[in-house]
């Protein structure tokens, strides 16, 4: 659930006690039509939070821990190795698994982690299932779905888009029984660093693959990718021949 | 009210023709422009003012409302081909201009002609409203005369029912799901075709807003689609 009107504007009152809307909304960039409908209606999205948390140069996972519905934030685990490569985007993993390989091949063999160029940030196209799948014991969509009352299918349509509602992305974290910032930071709402992820987290857990866990881990990425691609290259065709016969 | 509901569809018919008149000169799909020509005539030839006119020029034999069903036949034709290649429903090709699709024509076709020659038709009357009153022998006629006109549209329809409405769910453009959707109801519409004799005489009036409301459906749908398309091409254009 977004944050209720009435907290956020006690927040607001406590963090920036002279600005006034017109201040906040110029200094975080969020339009001022935006803001002002989110609070009639009485729920504050969680990006205006941050946007705000940001623009005043605080810390955007404590200000999101004030809030009733997200103190589990405070003192978050820190993400496990699996999160951590699950939020490396598919082509670094390739980029990862050529450097590991012999000089033959372009790569720098033993050596290939430390001359590997840095990961790009997080998030990455398909950040938000990938976090799921790698904290997911099976049964984890049955149980964030029974928590939440979320239908599967929209559960999984969510994943599909790469999207992840704030409040679903922290259900899934408690269903799974991790940290709560993994999927904060997939679905792009914080940085890893507002997340208080180490800078090089990411690429000391994809140092810590080894070679065989990490063909294989880019290996079922790239065969869903092409899933992905196949099916985007079908629908476009579809879509070409209709325009093609009625446009 | 169905004077509204006529005089709207024959609005957005004809518009939709005159502006894809430039496409159709440039050779695009002309089949569709042929559509939305065949379309605009039909409902010329249900308006009464227009009908009587049209007929006053054939002879005042009620020759028009033959025209129309013929006129009907080529629209559902057409669209129904075109529509159902796009959406790539090879078994509704198959049916509408496979050996079964040719048959029913050439026997609607028939049935249609003869019925009417049989039938006496003399005096203008718009939908042949009254004719059937003539005589027993000509009620009959102008009974099975009506219901080998909406046998054909129904026909099409149904064959291509299922294609536009596994598009509604598909991961298509916006604009091509709600266009396939107005078909859908276009071809529901003409579909019910095979029900009216179950429509009490009372409701007679349902039976003109089923048939304007599938002629809008289908002109709406088509445009959208089209409109899509043009937006898509624009894009396109400007992107590299």
């Amino acid at each position: 659930m977004p944050l209720p009107a009435k907290a956020f504007q006690l927040w607001l009152h406590g963090v920036a006690p002279t600005a006034s809307t017109a201040d906040i909304c110029r200094i975080s960039g969020i339009k001022r039509t935006t803001l002002a409908q989110q609070l009639v209606r009485g729920k504050v999205a969680e990006t205006t939070l941050v946007s705000i948390s940001r623009a005043l140069k605080r810390s955007p996972l404590e200000d999101l821990a004030w809030f009733e519905s997200y103190s589990e934030l405070s003192g978050a685990k820190a993400p496990t190795p699996a999160e951590l490569v699950s939020q490396i985007a598919t082509m670094d993993l390739l980029r990862a698994v050529i450097s590991r390989s012999s000089p033959a091949y372009g790569g720098y063999g033993d050596a290939g982690s430390a001359l590997t160029p840095e990961l790009s940030p997080a998030p990455h196209a398909t950040s938000v299932r990938n976090w799921v799948d790698a904290i997911d014991d099976g049964e984890l969509r049955h149980r964030v779905s029974a928590a939440t009352g979320v239908a599967p299918q929209n559960y999984s349509a969510q994943l599909t888009a790469n999207r992840l509602s704030p409040e679903l992305a922290v259900a899934t974290a408690r269903a799974a029984g991790v940290g709560f910032t993994g999927g904060l930071v997939a679905t792009g709402l914080l940085t890893e660093r507002e997340a208080g992820w180490a800078p090089d987290a990411r690429q000391l857990a994809l140092d810590a693959l080894s070679d065989g866990d990490l063909t294989a881990l880019a290996g079922e990425r790239l065969q869903s990718l092409g899933k992905t691609l196949r099916r985007q290259e079908h629908e476009h065709e579809q879509t070409k021949k209709i325009w093609e016969n009625l446009g | 009210m169905i004077a509204v509901l006529q005089w709207t569809t024959l609005a957005v018919c004809a518009i939709v023709a005159i502006a894809r008149i430039p496409s159709a000169l440039r050779g695009e799909n002309r089949s569709i422009f042929g559509v939305f020509v065949l379309s605009t005539v039909a409902v010329l030839l249900s308006i009464d003012v227009s009908y009587q006119t049209i007929d006053g020029w054939l002879g005042s034999h009620n020759y028009a409302n033959l025209l129309l069903r013929f006129v009907v036949y080529g629209a559902v034709l057409l669209a129904g081909y075109r529509i159902a290649k796009a959406f790539d429903a090879c078994r509704s090709i198959q049916l509408i201009t496979g050996p079964v699709g040719k048959a029913v024509l050439a026997v609607i076709g028939i049935a249609t002609v003869v019925l009417f020659l049989l039938a006496d038709t003399a005096g203008s009357a718009t939908g042949l409203s009254g004719l059937a009153l003539r005589s027993p022998d000509n009620a009959a006629l102008i009974t099975w005369y009506s219901a080998a006109g909406r046998l054909y549209p129904a026909f099409v329809a149904a064959c291509i029912l299922p294609a536009t409405y596994l598009a509604i769910g598909r991961r298509l453009p916006r604009a091509v799901r709600a266009g396939a959707l107005l078909l859908t109801v276009a071809f529901a519409a003409m579909a019910s075709g095979f029900f009216y004799p179950l429509i009490p005489t009372q409701a007679n009036y349902l039976r003109a807003v089923i048939n304007y409301t599938a002629i809008m459906c289908l002109a709406l749908g088509l445009a959208l689609v089209w409109i899509s398309s043009l937006m898509a091409k624009r894009r396109n254009v400007r992107r590299p």
